[in-house]
């Protein structure tokens, strides 16, 4: 007898079947993460386009125009050198951004190919890699960073100088690139872990599912095994951390900056401007509330997103 | 048994090592399967049974090679598939297939029904993508879902349907041989009735041969064409259903159909059962001889020292047991 | 029903309904069970998965989950309502005169304490009894569910025992304190056929030596036959058919049971080509069909049953034997 099964959970009408498709109609329905998605997309589109968008030059200083609280001409009020606080937020975003893509690129380029590699290969690989994230782990992140920072800055300040004395190549001049190679490069180091690890059970828990032994024993090659099997299933959780990893990556270096191990003054960043703000506070909140208000903003807009991209990815979510 | 049969199982073993303690210092071996020979012949219903953890679905996991053999042949079309690399094994896989336990867990949450059931005919290329939708149909309709399932994920679908999903994929290969690894055990004693007769409407249709893992006697004695029992990792006895049900010669055998209940008070209440005292052992470490004398009712001093040999107590009724000599049986 | 009747029943439950809140506003799961329990009496509770069986015996301990709740009806529990009870005076009652065995005694202990201390723990929380006395008691349970070598086994962990030695001691849990009613929830479904056999021959033994009653819930018609005096039938919440076991399978009434009982192979019976099934999938709890829940699958289907609830009505003389069945109570009063 083959009956039909009538299953009433089942909507009768047809649906798309691409499973990005679907993800982002799940998303649509879910009201924070499109909050978020706005927000970020908001901040994108200053970060890009933020040198059209600034009224003033973010390093002009008007000392007539010292610590104003917000008016019209100055939307977010001027700093202790007249300097104005909006175009310096928003310059502070292309710097957020900036730090938060390059970071999290490096940092998720070195923990997938970490992670795949222990998770596929197993030992003697994943006892090594392990060890190194553990280790990387155990050490404390602001330690970490300002060791990196103490130790390298000044010998590749010294090289970059005599570079400079030698070659006159004007690129050796600019020791900006010093600030953001550290940044960044100390950043990346303390922010692979997890990644490494996410990926490395994603690729374990998936490799021992029985819908992959199923797949294998209808004969399927491994690159359609990999490519149509595993990576949807592991993609989900790694888009969802990405997503909070850019957030994280924003305070991080906030964090930094305001701790004078980050990008150094006069480059803008809310961290630095945070830290310069924290000091007047009592006298010009407008210069702490600013740029701690949007680096907040962001941080809660990054994991909404996350949040929201996670039900959306798991087809088994809301309907 | 004069025809050739279309799988032929010779004397397979598979061990899986383990490490064991806190730091995985101490390795240990699992025989999970010793020596087991059985021939599978075209168009039956194969079924094995025994306990959790006595081989049953090792085997059926070994003969597909999904899990590599460690001693023994499996011949199909004159190849020994335990010497083939997933490369090699690629165009057998078409013609032997399985179906799972849990239809929960082996479909990818993330394909819709029609990619999964069109992948294996795309990659095999049995369909080319015109016509796949109608292939997807076709096989959704014989195993009973209207085709419009296609667009479905599997968590929208019920137990009952998910396994009809497995098996029209598992069908979508059109293959000669299919073992289904308790394929009904999941699911609802309503629903399984359903899945059974579908099963044995696609092998009459198709001309299939199935390797029926289960654990459910009753089910078995309905759809099998032969049993074998196993018992820790060896088989006890292999024979006719109807042979194996009325008249098994092996202690386990009996123990085994004595503990069945039955949907019959009156019967049940009037019922001399032979329960077994304690539980399997460990297939850790196997007990010596014949591996069931330490459950064994009519244990004697030979069962504890020599492995009892795999012989025909009559024409095609195979036994493994010291008790049985063909002439008494 | 007879006042004699009521007199010795050990638990009754009346008008149980349970709710769950879910997204889409609260959806019954069980839907007004009666059910009762005499003293010295097994009761077989059958039915499918979905079919609320669980939900109705944890729902009588309060036990449910959050966001499940029971919104209407009562549980005599030995003269004592159990829904209204204090909670302290049913934690008492919990462990301490019912007891409980759940399916799967591998999540069901806890897995970093010794299985003797988790025996002990009900002897000393509602006996109040001494830590050596307990221990005693222990071992003496140990012996009763027939674990070889009970002063050893104290000491060792869940994990070093078998699957039938774990679910021994899930019993000798439930029991430790002498309980009146033992509520045994699926305990063989994760164990051997040759272990089932084992653990319904002690609790069989048990019962008998030590007088009490058993709600043993199952979706096993086979298992339910050897061991039952009374058999309860669910379908979606509700029951469909409860009859005395000879009752039950010599004279099935319900379509539902009928359904069920003939889609079940058994050993003695000559194979038949096809099974028969009954069409179509039990519904989700809370998306049920407005008049009888089993109506969509039902074979003789009448127009009323698509419109209004059948009630659980005697259909024997006696009236031990009642079903919830349009076709059944018409057929009966054709007859």
């Amino acid at each position: 007898m083959t009956l039909v099964e009538t299953n009433p959970a089942v909507g009768e009408e047809d649906r798309p079947v691409n499973l990005w498709r679907d993800a982002w109609h799940r998303l649509k329905r879910n009201k924070l993460a499109i909050f978020g998605l706005g927000i970020v997309v908001l901040l994108a589109f200053v970060a890009i386009f933020g040198p059209y968008l600034t009224p003033h030059d973010f390093l002009s200083q008007d000392l007539q125009a010292r610590n104003q609280a917000p008016s019209l001409a100055h939307l977010f009020g001027t700093d202790d050198l007249g300097r104005d606080v909006f175009s310096r937020v928003v310059y502070g975003t292309r710097t957020a951004f900036l730090v938060a893509i390059v970071v999290t690129a490096i940092a998720l380029l070195i923990g997938t190919t970490l992670g795949a590699v222990a998770g596929f290969f197993g030992d003697p690989y994943d006892r090594v890699i392990m060890w190194l994230t553990d280790m990387t782990m155990s050490v404390p992140n602001l330690l970490l960073v300002v060791v990196i920072n103490a130790s390298l800055k000044t010998p590749i300040a010294r090289w970059m100088e005599t570079q400079y004395m030698a070659t006159l190549n004007p690129f050796y001049r600019e020791t900006i690139w010093i600030d953001f190679f550290l940044v960044f490069g100390s950043m990346a180091m303390i922010s692979w872990p997890p990644y490494a690890r996410l990926v490395r059970a994603q690729v374990l828990s998936i490799r021992s599912r029985p819908y992959i032994t199923a797949a294998m024993a209808l004969g399927l090659s491994n690159r359609i095994i990999m490519m149509r099997y595993v990576v949807p299933n592991a993609l989900g959780p790694l888009i969802v951390s990405v997503s909070a990893g850019l957030g994280t990556a924003m305070v991080l270096e906030s964090a930094f900056s305001f701790l004078g191990v980050g990008v150094n003054p006069p480059t803008p960043s809310w961290g630095n401007m945070i830290s310069d703000g924290l000091r007047v506070w009592q006298h010009h909140p407008h210069l702490l509330a600013a740029p701690a208000a949007v680096l907040g903003l962001a941080s809660v807009a990054f994991s909404f997103l996350g949040d929201g991209l996670n039900d959306a990815l798991n087809p088994r979510g809301t309907k | 048994m004069n025809v050739e049969p279309l799988l032929k199982v010779e004397n397979l073993v598979k061990h899986f090592h383990v490490r064991l303690g806190a730091f995985g210092e101490r390795t240990a071996t699992v025989h999970a399967l010793d020596d087991v020979s059985l021939d599978i012949q075209q168009g039956e219903t194969l079924s094995l049974v025994g306990e959790s953890g006595c081989g049953k679905s090792t085997t059926g996991f070994t003969i597909l090679n999904l899990h590599r053999a460690s001693g023994g042949r499996v011949i199909y079309k004159g190849q020994d598939l335990t010497l083939l690399d997933d490369k090699r094994m690629r165009p057998f896989r078409r013609d032997l297939q399985i179906v799972f336990q849990d239809p929960y867990s082996t479909l990818n949450p993330r394909m819709t029904v029609g990619e999964a059931i069109g992948e294996p005919m795309l990659f095999h290329k049995l369909a080319a993508k015109t016509e796949l939708d109608d292939k997807i149909a076709t096989l959704l309709q014989d195993v009973g879902l209207p085709s419009r399932f296609a667009s479905r994920y599997p968590h929208e679908l019920s137990g009952g349907q998910r396994q009809r999903v497995v098996i029209a994929r598992a069908l979508a290969c059109q293959p000669k041989f299919i073992v289904c690894d308790e394929a009904i055990s999941a699911l609802d004693v309503s629903i399984q009735a359903q899945i059974i007769n579908l099963l044995l409407d696609l092998q009459e249709k198709y001309g299939l041969t199935y390797l029926f893992i289960a654990h459910d006697l009753a089910v078995v004695r309905h759809i099998s064409t032969r049993v074998g029992v196993m018992y820790l990792g060896r088989l006890a006895e292999l024979a006719p259903r109807d042979a194996l049900f009325e008249t098994p010669l092996h202690p386990y055998t009996k123990a085994l159909l004595s503990a069945v209940p039955e949907a019959d008070p009156l019967r049940e209440r009037n019922r001399k059962r032979q329960i077994l005292e304690g539980d399997v052992p460990s297939p850790l470490d196997p007990p010596s001889g014949c591996r069931f004398h330490t459950r064994c009712p009519i244990a004697a001093d030979v069962c504890t020292k020599i492995v009892p040999e795999w012989k025909a107590a009559r024409p095609g009724h195979l036994v493994a047991c010291h008790a049985v000599n063909p002439s008494s049986a | 029903m007879t006042a004699q009747d009521t007199k010795e029943r050990l638990l009754d439950v009346k008008g149980l309904t349970v709710e769950i809140d879910g997204r889409r506003g609260p959806a019954v799961v069980v839907d007004g069970i009666d059910l009762h329990v005499t003293k010295g009496e097994t009761l077989g509770v059958v039915g499918e998965s979905g079919c609320g069986k669980s939900l109705t015996m944890l729902s009588l301990m309060r036990l449910l989950p959050n966001k499940i709740k029971v919104t209407s009806g009562s549980a005599d529990f030995d003269g004592q309502d159990l829904q209204k009870m204090s909670a302290r005076a049913l934690r008492k009652v919990r462990g301490g005169e019912i007891g409980f065995v759940f399916q799967d005694p591998m999540t069901s202990l806890n897995p970093v304490m010794r299985v003797g201390d988790q025996i002990c723990e009900p002897l000393l929380y509602h006996r109040g009894m001494s830590r050596q006395d307990a221990r005693k008691r222990a071992v003496e349970l140990l012996r009763l569910v027939g674990i070889p070598g009970p002063e050893e086994r104290l000491n060792a962990y869940p994990h070093e025992l078998s699957g039938g030695m774990r679910q021994r001691v899930m019993i000798a849990i439930g029991l430790a304190c002498d309980p009146k009613l033992l509520i045994a929830d699926e305990p063989t479904t994760a164990l051997d056929v040759t272990i089932q056999a084992q653990i319904v021959d002690l609790v069989k033994q048990l019962r008998s030596k030590l007088g009490m009653s058993v709600v043993w819930i199952t979706h096993d018609l086979a298992l339910i036959a050897g061991l039952a005096d009374r058999v309860v039938v669910l379908y979606a919440g509700t029951v469909v058919e409860d009859a005395p076991v000879d009752a039950l399978f010599a004279n099935p009434s319900h379509p539902y049971t009928r359904g069920l009982l003939a889609s079940i192979p058994t050993l003695s019976d000559a194979p038949a080509a096809r099974l028969s099934s009954i069409g179509g999938t039990p519904p989700e709890p809370g998306r049920r069909p407005p008049g009888c829940p089993f109506a969509p699958r039902c074979p003789l289907a009448m127009d009323i049953c698509r419109r209004d609830v059948p009630k659980l009505e005697p259909i024997s003389s006696e009236g031990s034997h009642r079903a919830a069945c349009f076709a059944v109570q018409k057929a009966l009063k054709a007859a």
